[in-house]
């Protein structure tokens, strides 16, 4: 299996995520589940560490250091708006980080084919699928002309610091919609181009399959589900 | 294939358009978004999604011309929330106000453009969805809030009684409605020339 680059079935991740959003962003079960979501916060940097993003890795657990460091020491001096301020964003981060960890692992380790053929097999519907993959594909793209536009109009001295809201919207969204549409036509002509307004079925190369890794996860994200909906029984 | 099938389903190309407008959409939400994080703004965020969101949207409209473009998009965006920790409720809202959406502009023929304001109005419904468990599980939201102390409790409590949900939707509704006729503007000033709308 030396050819994958990550050592978890797309399925796999994908649960993942689904986890992610209800334990740890959501908070499902409350305090009873607090050693579970410990352990989900922890996961997403293990994996980044297998799939070598020590880069990510290593700002996730700064931040997440210094949060927490905030928390013990700088909270309890605070009061009143700061202390709210402050809360507000340690909320944030400490529910928002491992979710957006294991999404940047998730898409860094997984290939929109990959994506594809697994959501071929969960048979999900390719109305769904297709629009999900063009999705992810074009966020950089996106980002990129976001950017690019950003700092032409920063020339032009049309920026959040001295321009209107107005200004703003029309000439940065005009173009940056502009530009990124264009691209999406010329996106669409090359997918046509290889055969994907073909109206029969199509064959992915991809193989997908679970490994002892994938077992492991399932067995401990089954578990968790079951303790949970006990609790929410009892 | 014959004439009134084509125009029917869902051509390859629907679906890419789909994916894209849904990206561009998500990227400028989200950019009006990150100022959410301050509780006031917390409950203009539906109103500002709707205000701003409207131009990528008429944008997208532009290119719909079948039946179920609007439902698929307004369902991807209500499992993008549910994936940034908004709880599952998003989903449902998402796929009823994409329906009453994918109505509305059905009733102008997909091509009418003051249908189109209209459906700018409703398709934001969606980010109401984002307020329902404040509102629907307000012990259990409050429950897991509880280490933020009294004082934080009090001041969601405060901005949140039950008619605000009321207000929220009208006020999306209304700031869908103007967005919709700033987008009008724009695709008549900027997009029409650019030959993409």
């Amino acid at each position: 299996m030396g050819r994958r680059n990550s050592i978890l079935d797309p399925r796999t991740k994908l649960l993942l995520v689904f986890m992610e959003a209800v334990f740890v962003l959501a908070t499902a079960g409350g305090e009873r589940l607090y050693v579970l979501r410990v352990i989900f916060t922890i996961l997403p940097f293990v994996l980044l560490i297998t799939s070598r993003n020590y880069k990510t890795c290593i700002t996730g657990i700064i931040v997440l250091i210094g949060v927490t460091l905030l928390e013990r020491f700088v909270f309890p001096m605070l009061t009143g708006m700061l202390s709210y301020m402050l809360l507000t964003v340690i909320t944030i981060v400490t529910r928002f980080l491992p979710a957006v960890l294991m999404g940047t692992y998730v898409i860094r380790t997984t290939k929109v084919s990959e994506f594809k053929s697994a959501m071929e097999k969960m048979h999900v519907p390719d109305e769904l699928t297709i629009p999900l993959c063009v999705m992810f594909r074009f966020f950089p793209t996106v980002k990129e002309e976001m950017d690019s536009i950003r700092a032409a109009m920063r020339m032009r001295g049309i920026s959040f610091g001295g321009g209107k809201v107005s200004e703003m919207l029309e000439y940065r969204l005009v173009p940056m919609m502009s530009c990124s549409a264009k691209i999406g036509e010329e996106l669409s002509a090359a997918a046509l181009t290889r055969g994907f307004g073909i109206s029969r079925k199509r064959t992915n190369i991809c193989r997908i399959g679970f490994g002892v890794f994938d077992y492991i996860i399932l067995l401990f994200c089954a578990g968790t589900i079951i303790f949970w909906i006990s609790g929410v029984m009892i | 294939m014959n004439d009134t099938e084509a125009k029917k389903t869902l051509t390859g190309r629907d679906l890419i358009n789909i994916g894209i407008y849904s990206a561009i959409y998500f990227v400028v939400v989200m950019a009006f978004a990150m100022t959410g994080l301050i509780p006031i703004f917390l409950m203009l965020l539906s109103s500002m999604v709707a205000l701003f969101g409207a131009i990528p949207f008429i944008l997208f409209l532009t290119k719909v011309k079948k039946p179920g473009m609007i439902l698929i998009m307004s369902t991807i965006m209500g499992i993008l929330m549910f994936l940034t920790g908004m709880t599952w409720m998003p989903i449902p809202v998402a796929i009823v106000t994409g329906i009453i959406a994918e109505l509305v502009y059905k009733s102008g023929n997909y091509q009418s453009l003051s249908k189109a304001v209209i459906t700018c109005g409703v398709f934001p419904l969606w980010a109401v969805g984002n307020y329902l468990p404040l509102f629907l599980q307000r012990d259990a939201y409050f429950a897991t809030r509880q280490d933020y102390g009294e004082e934080y409790a009090d001041a969601v409590m405060r901005m949140t009684p039950d008619w605000m949900i009321i207000v929220l939707v009208a006020g999306t509704f209304i700031c869908g409605i103007i967005g919709g006729f700033i987008g009008k503007a724009m695709l008549k000033k900027h997009f029409k020339k650019a030959g993409i709308a």
